[in-house]
């Protein structure tokens, strides 16, 4: 889900900066300990690719998946000056926070699931086999209202269930990308009126 | 202590009471009306609670305007009505809470106070909504077409609380008519709410139907129709802005000035607070326009613009150029003294600003002199307030220019008065031919006047403008015939409105020379009185100018005391007494006393000095 806010925010930046102005403002991107994202996601694939083989690691998965959503909010707070920033920031704390409260596995609606993904899928989140991020939603779980709860479906493009969180941070990066994007076209027009 | 001492001073102003008592009247509302509870919701109305809340922070972000200034509208109403008539009054209040509370997250643009004070507002117009709805038998669910009066009233119900509660807070902001201030908004905002309350019927019949997509359509219109008046408004801004600004310099026009001036002065009378005018023009600016041509002059115009401007902007100062290389700046709530420190310290930055050519100045620099005019109850109307601070300018420029005058404290060359006297006095010696009686009235009032001046002590300006406004103040007479002017008879009501006339031909004639363009007001003004019934205007009290009161009272008693043939003339004593009778309806009481005492005095002094002499002088 994180690309969907980038992929949306590129292309209409690209169509609303033009191509070039919008390829020369991204290029300008600066990022304070932009050099952390690489590593946790870097992190995340070796546990992912790890996961099954060796049961160290499976038994605290989730921990280590907290440990990356605590140091990814440390950058994002570094970078709060940044437009936007503030609502990424927002969307995965709020993904952090049910996380948390649920023992490092994010509820998922099987309603939802089951109305978007179909039925395979669900019987995967209730056996608990193979998705090792997420687990069934039920009257146990605390918060579920933060859970993997809304359908997207058609007449968007992709079907998934996503959570509120989820959408925050995407406005998030939304805003973001448009700002920087469409940088030089505002400055530009700022000349003009003087 | 001290901040809740603080708390408490504030919370003493009528606006700020208001708003706290509707927010605690709307928390005790939303906290007894909202049954349900965070947990009660399933995961399905979560995602409608997301979506409906998404819906509104984005109604609420293209917030769009309608012109004329300040009206603000956004569409996030139909979302609250449509969440009232489908899933019923907690579950529109819980949407409303949420999105109220990112709101106050996210949007620190407005003062914090009034996130908790809209939010009780709408917990108001969304309780009201429902109860009036479910009064005609509506229940939350479906579109259901029998039931249209529930809706209509719902939304009456919604649309009246609003405007009374808004309303009433401006009425408390601006202390207006509560009737004029509701009458404004509904003519002003009546058409888009009218749209938006109607959206909410469309939303109820797409939400049920089609849940999410249902809403995404709705709001792809709404965003879209936000989005064309945002236009719209900015067209409006865009044009008005061309109109009102000059293109040369960036300043304001000329004619934005004399309308904002016109604002300003009311606003200054009604708050009582002080209010400067400067009137700004380029030395020698001639003279570097004959050595490096019109193109280059052009651009130190513009040069001196942007700095003129920025330095205003910075003070909340309208600066405007006034025509050529004369520019205009109202100072609000600035004293004179005030307004002389800024002028001077920016005729000072402007010496200290280079720019090309600008050895041919002899002060070597960019310089401007400027006259500085206070705005008080003594000046009625803009023109002569424009007068006054070109007075001042004339001045600071004869004085060697680069310099700053305030009107008033000029002392204005006593020689020029005696040749202003001179001056009018040729141009009422037509009257020496045409009504010689009006040329003797004019000289025995200037002549009262003169006394006048001094028994009040009144300093040079003033005496100037009362001694040449009573010699000159009954010129308008020119345009009367003589038929009427001379007429033995009694005149009929045709004449009388003709002869009323003479205070504006006179007030047209003053005009015309530019010279003595301050006079026009004690000319136009003289036969108002104290209580409003005189003409031409039916001004009264302070509003008409004190000179003006006093020129009224010294006419009055010398056409009382002036021998007419057919005409009953009182003696001095008679016209004191008819003073002393209409004081405080047709005259100033205090004015009228000073004259009294003043023609007294001179009475005894010429008894004691020609002790057998008359009463009639």
């Amino acid at each position: 889900m994180v690309y969907d806010g980038i992929v949306i925010g590129l292309v209409i930046g690209l169509i609303r900066a033009g191509w070039r102005s919008g390829i020369a403002a991204l290029s300008q991107i600066r990022i304070k300990g932009g050099m952390i994202f690489p590593i946790l996601l870097g992190i995340q694939l070796v546990l992912y690719f790890l996961h099954g083989k060796i049961s160290f690691i499976e038994q605290y998965n989730g921990y280590m998946f907290m440990a990356v959503y605590v140091a990814g909010l440390y950058v994002l707070w570094l970078n709060r000056k940044e437009k936007g920033f503030w609502w990424i920031f927002a969307g995965v704390a709020l993904n952090f926070l049910v996380m948390l409260v649920n023992g490092g596995k994010m509820p998922v609606s099987i309603e939802a699931t089951a109305s978007v993904l179909g039925p395979a899928y669900t019987q995967m989140l209730t056996d608990g086999t193979a998705v090792s991020k997420h687990i069934a939603l039920s009257d146990s779980t605390i918060l579920p209202f933060l859970g993997d709860i809304i359908p997207l479906t058609s007449p968007y493009p992709r079907s998934q269930v996503i959570s509120i969180g989820d959408v925050v941070m995407n406005v998030g990066i939304f805003i973001y990308l448009q700002n920087v994007m469409l940088i030089h076209k505002l400055r530009a027009s700022f000349v003009e009126t003087n | 202590m001290g901040v809740a001492h603080r708390f408490y001073m504030q919370l003493r102003q009528p606006k700020y009471t208001y708003a706290f008592l509707v927010c605690l009247a709307g928390s005790i509302l939303f906290v007894t009306s909202d049954g349900h509870l965070f947990q009660s919701y399933s995961t399905s109305e979560w995602v409608t609670i997301y979506a409906m809340v998404a819906a509104v922070l984005i109604l609420e972000h293209y917030t769009f305007q309608l012109p004329p200034e300040g009206n603000q509208q956004s569409m996030d109403s139909s979302i609250y009505l449509a969440a009232v008539f489908t899933f019923g009054v907690s579950f529109a209040l819980f949407v409303l809470l949420i999105s109220s509370f990112v709101l106050m997250l996210y949007d620190r643009s407005m003062k914090w106070w009034k996130h908790p004070l809209n939010f009780a507002i709408y917990t108001f117009m969304i309780t009201g909504a429902s109860v009036a709805y479910h009064l005609l038998g509506g229940n939350a669910g479906a579109f259901d077409i029998k039931h249209m009066t529930a809706y209509i009233f719902g939304l009456t119900a919604y649309f009246f609380i609003n405007v009374l509660l808004v309303g009433f807070y401006y009425f408390l902001l601006y202390k207006g008519k509560l009737f004029e201030v509701i009458k404004t908004f509904l003519t002003d905002a009546i058409f888009a709410y009218l749209s938006t309350l109607l959206l909410s019927l469309v939303l109820v019949i797409l939400i049920v139907n089609n849940r999410s997509f249902g809403l995404f359509l709705f709001l792809a219109i709404a965003v879209l129709l936000s989005h064309a008046f945002r236009r719209l408004f900015v067209m409006y801004s865009k044009i008005s802005d061309k109109v009102n600004t000059d293109q040369r310099t960036g300043l304001y026009s000329h004619s934005y000035f004399e309308e904002k001036l016109d604002d300003y002065i009311k606003e200054s009378r009604e708050k009582d607070i002080p209010l400067s005018l400067a009137l700004l023009d380029l030395d020698d600016f001639k003279k570097y326009n004959d050595a490096f041509g019109h193109p280059q002059g052009d651009r130190l115009l513009g040069f001196f613009g942007q700095i003129v401007k920025a330095e205003c902007e910075a003070n909340q100062l309208l600066a405007a150029r006034y025509g050529g290389e004369e520019f205009s700046i109202i100072l609000p709530s600035y004293t004179k003294e005030k307004a002389f420190q800024f002028i001077d310290g920016l005729r000072k930055k402007i010496n200290d600003t280079p720019f090309d050519g600008v050895d041919v100045f002899p002060h070597g620099c960019i310089s401007f002199s400027a006259g500085i005019l206070e705005v008080n109850t003594e000046s009625f109307d803009k023109s002569q307030l424009v007068g006054w601070a070109d007075r001042a300018l004339y001045v600071a420029k004869s004085k060697g220019k680069n310099t700053v005058f305030i009107y008033g404290e000029v002392s204005n060359l006593p020689q020029r008065l005696e040749h202003d006297i001179n001056e009018i006095e040729q141009q009422i010696k037509i009257f020496l031919s045409k009504d010689v009686y009006t040329f003797k009235h004019s000289k025995r009032v200037f002549s009262y006047a003169v006394d006048m001046a001094e028994v009040l002590n009144l300093n040079e300006e003033n005496r100037r403008l009362l001694v040449l406004g009573a010699l000159i103040h009954d010129i308008g007479k020119l345009e009367i015939p003589r038929d009427i002017l001379n007429k033995k008879t009694k005149l009929t009501n045709e004449e009388w409105e003709i002869i009323k006339k003479h205070v504006l031909w006179g007030k047209e004639i003053v005009l015309a020379t530019n010279k003595y363009q301050d006079l026009a007001p004690l000319v136009e003004l003289h036969h108002e009185r104290f209580d409003g019934k005189g003409y031409p205007h039916g001004l009264k009290n302070k509003e008409i100018p004190r000179l003006a009161r006093l020129l009224c009272i010294i006419d009055s008693f010398d056409a009382m005391t002036t021998e007419r043939p057919y005409q009953d003339t009182k003696s001095f004593q008679e016209a004191l007494n008819e003073l002393r009778r209409c004081s405080g309806t047709q005259f100033d009481p205090e004015l009228a006393d000073s004259f009294i005492q003043y023609i007294e005095s001179r009475l005894t002094q010429d008894k004691s000095a020609n002790p057998v002499g008359t009463e009639a002088i």
